[in-house]
């Protein structure tokens, strides 16, 4: 039993020839809007479907809402709203049949948040599901999931097909009537625009395995990129560096904490620092998930484990 | 009040709204017992979580810059300047250590260094006669 909304130990999915999710330790406070990235194929999926009960690990244990998943699946699914990535419902139901069809499996349910979202999302409620655009799909799973009112809001690429103007929309009732309302939100997804706008947790994911996880706006005080002129450097040992890059005559440190320090020991040693800069999510998931190309000396960019910052 | 963030950029967004806010009450724009909206709506119009914008005005608030009455409702707190000189010099401390730091690894002339913050301040000073030409005048 643990206070988070999402908590797993060393979760293991092995499917025939792939580990989808090769030892995954999450931790997903409760009340944020938590972001959980990767490329396609990482094991966002996966992940997700374990904890929903749709898929059972090889190993690890994980819970939901402080619920054990598999043990107490019901009580995780009654508190959970999920949209999924395929977005395949009863065809020949209009959204407000599947309205009907839904409500009666959630304690939570509301209808006048069916009535508010509809209008926002300007939903065509009488229209057979099967004749709607993707977009429009994508709104009515939308609306089902917002209407449980659950505790945990889980979103696997929530933006397919949507426009900017929904998309603005949606973030705004995520914040005013989920997360304001201390409730938690689960976006998996590769659009990090959209997520780094509203997330304040962040989870990077490759191969199955966490490569970082931490507060976003942690993440950028502290994360630092040291670029030195010059190819050939004294190898560094320091644990803050987590890879190095070369780039033309300039190496590249990726540092995750006290960068001016590490800069400063550069100087001493004699490297010329041309620059300390911070940067954003974007550039750290490339940087994270490709492993740049490495200098010829210096270490080289294997991530030995997650990266975790404190807890300020 | 008009805030912009920019999530993209390497900055934390709460240290954004942080600056901005600082910076409208340098600039007169906010004035003590001036409202501020509800995390909730400011974070709704922002698009960013209500955590960062709690985080934001929690800060603001340990400044002595904001405060919050019973009810939740927030306001820029009426004597920004009433801690302790030696207080508010400590909290100054770390800026001007940075500026003095990237300013000599910049090869800037302590004088230059001076002189861009006396700008600065200058710039401010301007804004600041705007409003209150504008205040005379509402008057």
């Amino acid at each position: 039993m643990n206070d988070m909304a999402i908590w797993t130990e060393k979760l293991v999915k092995v499917y025939p020839g792939v580990r989808a999710v090769d030892g995954l330790s999450l931790n997903v406070p409760r009340g944020v809007a938590y972001g959980f990235l990767g490329r396609n194929g990482a094991g966002k999926t996966s992940t997700i479907r374990i904890l929903l009960g749709l898929a059972r690990p090889t190993e690890g244990r994980a819970t939901v809402l402080g619920f054990s998943v598999g043990r107490e699946q019901v009580a995780i699914l009654e508190r959970t709203a999920f949209v999924s990535e395929s977005k395949t419902l009863y065809g020949d139901l209009t959204p407000r049949e599947l309205v009907r069809f839904t409500r009666g499996f959630y304690p939570n349910w509301s209808d006048q948040a069916v009535t508010k979202y509809s209008r926002l999302f300007e939903i065509p409620m009488d229209r057979p599901f099967a004749k709607l655009s993707q977009g429009n799909r994508t709104k009515v799973y939308l609306l089902l999931a917002l209407s449980q009112r659950a505790d945990l809001l889980v979103l696997d690429e929530p933006g397919m097909g949507l426009d900017p103007v929904v998309v603005d929309e949606f973030l705004r009732v995520l914040v005013e009537d989920v997360i304001g309302e201390g409730r938690t939100v689960f976006i998996s997804s590769h659009q990090l625009a959209d997520v780094e706008q509203i997330a304040d947790w962040v989870g990077l994911i490759d191969h199955g395995r966490l490569l970082l996880e931490a507060r976003l706006d942690d993440i950028k005080s502290q994360f630092r990129w040291v670029t030195v002129a010059g190819n050939a450097l004294p190898p560094t040992k320091s644990p803050e560096v987590l890879l190095v890059a070369s780039e033309g005559d300039f190496c590249k440190y990726l540092v995750k904490k006290d960068a001016e320090a590490f800069a400063a020991e550069l100087s001493g040693q004699g490297a010329t620092v041309a620059q300390v800069s911070p940067l954003g999510l974007r550039e750290i998931f490339l940087a994270l998930v490709r492993k740049e190309e490495p200098c010829t000396s210096g270490n080289v960019g294997e991530i030995a484990e997650a990266v975790s910052l404190p807890l300020s | 009040m008009l805030l912009h963030v920019n999530p993209a950029s390497g900055v934390p967004t709460y240290l954004q709204i942080e600056t901005q806010v600082k910076h409208y009450i340098a600039a007169g724009a906010l004035v003590p017992g001036d409202a501020l909206p509800s995390v909730r709506k400011l974070a709704a119009d922002l698009r960013i979580s209500t955590n960062t914008v709690a985080r934001a005005y929690q800060n603001l608030e340990r400044d002595g810059v904001l405060r919050t009455v019973p009810g939740g409702r927030t306001y820029v707190a009426e004597n920004p300047g009433s801690f302790l000189k030696s207080e508010r010099i400590r909290r100054l401390r770390p800026y001007a250590t940075q500026i003095a730091v990237e300013g000599t690894q910049l090869r800037l002339e302590p004088r230059e260094i001076m002189e861009l913050v006396q700008q600065e301040l200058d710039a401010l000073e301007e804004v600041n006669e705007r409003y209150g030409d504008l205040d005379r005048k509402a008057r």
